[in-house]
């Protein structure tokens, strides 16, 4: 069949002398820029019993910093119409405003005050508030959600103890409410600091204004030292581990999880095109065996994560009433065998890359996507340019790698399951 | 490079505004009253598709509810000409979606695919919508997923503490279920109430074919009418829905011992998307709830840290939809979060708000419009809009200009004609024991079990 254009999205990268690197990206469809930071720190940099630090850092950014007032962060986007938020994953942390485009530099001027003015603005009564804000967060997401344990036991199971994949990436409750001032600062001088982050600015710009007034806004902020490095056990998880969890739930769900391949491995984008012939639309191979031909599952999906010291590959599944929980568990490991065992059928397969198509072409829509792929790419390889590159990998991987990813992986000695149950069956 | 020194002690002043235009789009209705609205947005080689009925929640008969939501689950499910499984393939094997689904005002048919694909599309969405055979074992196979999908609802307390709040304040309207039904009118729905629905409420009268993406309007235009033409014409009579304010306020109490927090909700009704006083009233729900730096989160949330976030939203709706005040608290301060929420409300029916509070509100809802354009689906969710509400192709643009002529009398006005804070139900998912000696001082508790 033919095949839509790709599209080439042009950029500028340079590297301001203190080591911040700066993508530029023109899309000139609409009157608005987004300012994109990425900073190479995420709960894996974390040590255990001091947990959630990076996330719990995240609420800090937005509490001011020297020039701009305790709530005047989100102010003073919200009254020019933009929007801002961030985000805490295990490998990184994301910032970003999207502003009218006229309003450039007051993004500029926000994300460069906090990354080199923010030590006079971190204040106890600032950090007691945000504490008690992220356990709510951590009670309303986590704690108080039907199967909201799920992510992070499995990575429990998963990851041993001292593998900084293991914990969750909002803490432990006890480690949270044990943050001290003196640790913010300590983090914030180690990890925040120019040589550690990523700058992409996308949108309706001049690339060649943009990055005069990116140098007067962050080039005079110094470099720090370099990061201390983080360690991954590289032992093997040696064995199934498996655990029923009773819960407040009423319908059973069952959670496979396997290590992965690291983000970037051409094994990686195997898994993830795998994911999409097993699950996605009715007609993929998953949802037409268990939810609407047996119907023992209400619903089913399979999913890899980007991380770049391994990925984590899951399969969720939520069982119908009266279904138990091991006959759904058994279905979803008949499949993966079946996966390493033969090859994907061609129809498959090809629904699979038409489909990953589509959600490229549909992701890059999106201005603060496209900023975010442009800072992803940027972080992880120091290759801004894979945006344009990243979908061929998915266009030339063939049946066998895929079968090979499952073959290698989805195996019994490399997974953990856990599975939810109602708990009143299992007193 | 060399670059002067900046002042950081103030904000950078801002450059020139570019100007914003609401994309050109077509809107015509053809003769047989189907309405087309048509705009291309040739970025990304992809195409939204959409044809959006009457068959929503609203026409939902006493004791069928559920009705709307089973119909349009079964309807993509077998053609004269395919079955479920090629229904799915056809779309999904070109790297496409498409689906079936409700809310309150309209059934949908929806695909999203690549350019290329489009007359694949039309041809879909086209089949399923004139030729649905509703099946009697996909209804089954149905309505058991839509019976799981009600047990799986009462897992979840924020959605436990939704249904709660519609029943109590749309008590004997349409607008008092779920939209999914209850357990007991979805297991005694048949074939015949399906198909009676769909001839009701499928028709060209009332219907709207929205395409945006790399597309030729157009041409969309003469597909449209050679595709639709034998759906039934049409429309439903539109149900009233006038329910009674509550006389005070009430307190409900849905006891989940255990829960590591507590879901609260505090609501009245409100105006329909179509009355006057809807566009104050976005400011007015965006000051008040709607953004971060909103008086409730600001309180709630960066002052007392009582939740992760509390917001208040409208519902556009034909009729009117709620007004609702949505936090999840810890369960130790849910009466404190509620005294202080009724508190914002009551000032801000009591004093004028704060000059600089309107200048930034009505600065942030005219400044992030263009924000919500990013792509097709963006697009055609306003052309909808347009179409559903029965709004003029300028609505947008005369927006726009309304938003900077309110004043600050004009918004205490509104807030006193719509903002009810002494007639609001109250409802709390969490411990009762805990619960109910912080709530009694409000008004009059109920406690309810979790339903079964």
């Amino acid at each position: 069949m033919s095949r839509s254009t790709p599209v080439d999205l042009g950029f500028q990268r340079h590297t301001l002398d203190n080591g911040l690197r700066v993508v530029l990206h023109r899309d000139p469809r609409l009157p608005l820029v987004t300012v994109n930071v990425w900073y190479h720190v995420g709960s894996k940099n974390e040590q255990p019993g001091r947990t959630g630090f990076a996330h719990l850092f995240e609420h800090m950014l937005f509490q001011g910093s020297e020039h701009v007032g305790t709530n005047d962060h989100f102010r003073l986007v919200q009254q020019v119409g933009g929007v801002a938020n961030g985000s805490t994953w295990y490998d990184r942390t994301n910032y970003y405003e999207t502003l009218p485009s006229h309003h450039l530099e007051l993004g500029l001027w926000l994300e460069a005050d906090r990354m080199g003015y923010l030590l006079p603005a971190l204040t106890q009564q600032n950090l007691d508030t945000q504490r008690d804000v992220v356990m709510n967060e951590r009670r309303q997401r986590i704690e108080n959600m039907p199967y909201g344990m799920a992510g992070e036991r499995l990575h429990e199971l998963l990851y041993p103890p001292g593998h900084p994949y293991r914990w969750p990436v909002i803490g432990y409750m006890d480690d949270i409410a044990a943050a001290t001032l003196e640790e913010v600062r300590t983090f914030f001088r180690t990890y925040y600091t120019p040589n550690n982050a990523v700058l992409s600015v996308v949108g309706d710009i001049d690339p060649d204004d943009a990055i005069v007034q990116v140098e007067r806004w962050f080039g005079e902020i110094p470099a720090g030292p370099p990061k201390p490095p983080v360690v991954i056990p590289t032992a093997p998880l040696g064995g199934e581990q498996r655990e029923v969890r009773p819960d407040d739930v009423r319908l059973p769900r069952i959670y496979l999880g396997f290590r992965g391949p690291a983000y970037g491995r051409r094994a990686w984008y195997a898994a993830d095109l795998l994911t999409a012939t097993l699950s996605g639309g009715k007609s993929s191979r998953l949802f037409q065996d268990l939810v609407y031909n047996r119907q023992i599952a209400q619903d089913v999906g399979a999913y890899i994560s980007p991380y770049e010291a391994g990925a984590t590959f899951m399969v969720v599944a939520t069982a119908r009433p009266g279904v138990a929980a091991e006959v759904l568990e058994q279905a979803l490991i008949e499949h993966l065998d079946r996966a390493a065992g033969e090859l994907p059928a061609p129809a498959d397969l090809e629904r699979a890359r038409n489909r990953m198509l589509t959600e490229h072409f549909t992701a890059l829509q999106k201005l603060e996507t496209r900023a975010d792929v442009f800072s992803q790419l940027t972080t992880y390889f120091d290759d801004p340019g894979g945006i344009n590159r990243e979908i061929e990998q998915y266009m030339d991987l063939d049946g066998r790698e895929l079968r090979d990813f499952a073959a290698e992986f989805l195996v019994a000695g490399n997974r953990a399951s856990l599975l939810f149950v109602p708990r009143e069956s299992h007193p | 490079m060399t670059a002067m020194r900046p002042d950081r002690t103030v904000p950078p002043a801002p450059g020139r505004a570019r100007a914003f235009h609401f994309p050109p789009f077509l809107r015509h209705t053809l003769a047989n009253g189907l309405e087309v609205l048509a705009a291309r947005l040739d970025d990304v080689p992809l195409v939204s598709l959409e044809l959006v009925t009457p068959g929503g929640g609203l026409y939902d008969p006493r004791g069928k509810e559920g009705l709307a939501a089973l119909t349009a689950g079964v309807i993509d499910e077998g053609t004269r000409r395919r079955n479920a499984l090629e229904i799915a393939t056809f779309v999904e094997r070109l790297g496409g979606s498409f689906g079936a689904g409700i809310d309150w005002d309209e059934g949908y048919l929806a695909t999203g695919l690549l350019a290329e694909h489009l007359p694949a599309g039309l041809e879909l969405i086209a089949e399923v919508a004139t030729e649905p055979t509703f099946p009697e074992e996909e209804i089954e196979r149905l309505r058991k997923q839509r019976l799981t999908e009600i047990v799986r609802r009462r897992q979840d307390p924020g959605l436990l503490a939704e249904d709660r709040l519609a029943a109590v304040l749309y008590e004997g309207t349409v607008y008092d279920h779920p939209l999914h039904g209850h357990p007991e009118t979805v297991a005694a729905l048949t074939r015949d109430d399906l198909v009676a629905f769909y001839r009701a409420c499928y028709t060209l009268h009332g219907s709207r074919l929205i395409a945006v993406g790399d597309l030729d309007p157009e041409a969309i235009l003469r597909e449209a009418e050679a595709r639709f033409s034998s759906l039934p014409p049409g429309p439903p009579p539109r149900p009233e829905i006038n329910p009674e304010p509550l006389p005070g306020l009430q307190v409900y109490v849905v006891d989940r011992p255990g829960g590591a927090q507590t879901e609260l909700r505090l609501g009245h009704v409100g105006v329909p998307r179509t009355d006057p006083d809807y566009i104050p009233m976005i400011v007015l729900n965006t000051l008040v709830g709607g953004k971060f730096t909103s008086r409730i989160n600001l309180n709630l949330r960066e002052r007392h840290a009582y939740t992760y976030g509390a917001s208040t939203r409208l519902s556009p709706r034909l009729g009117p939809g709620p007004f609702v005040v949505d936090v999840a608290v810890a369960t130790a301060s849910t009466g404190a979060a509620a005294v202080e929420t009724l508190g914002e409300l009551r000032r801000i029916r009591e004093e004028l708000v704060e000059p600089h509070e309107l200048e930034e509100t009505v600065s942030y809802v005219r400044g992030v419009f263009p924000y919500t354009f990013q792509g097709a689906s963006d697009l055609a969710r306003r052309l909808e809009t347009l179409a559903v509400y029965g709004l003029p192709n300028d609505y947008y643009e005369r927006y726009l200009e309304r938003l900077p002529a309110i004043t600050r009398e004009e918004l205490l006005t509104v807030a006193q004609r719509r903002i009810h804070p002494d007639h609001m139900a109250v409802v709390a998912v969490g411990p009762a024991e805990a619960l109910v000696p912080q709530l009694e001082t409000l008004g009059p508790v109920t406690v309810l079990p979790v339903p079964g």
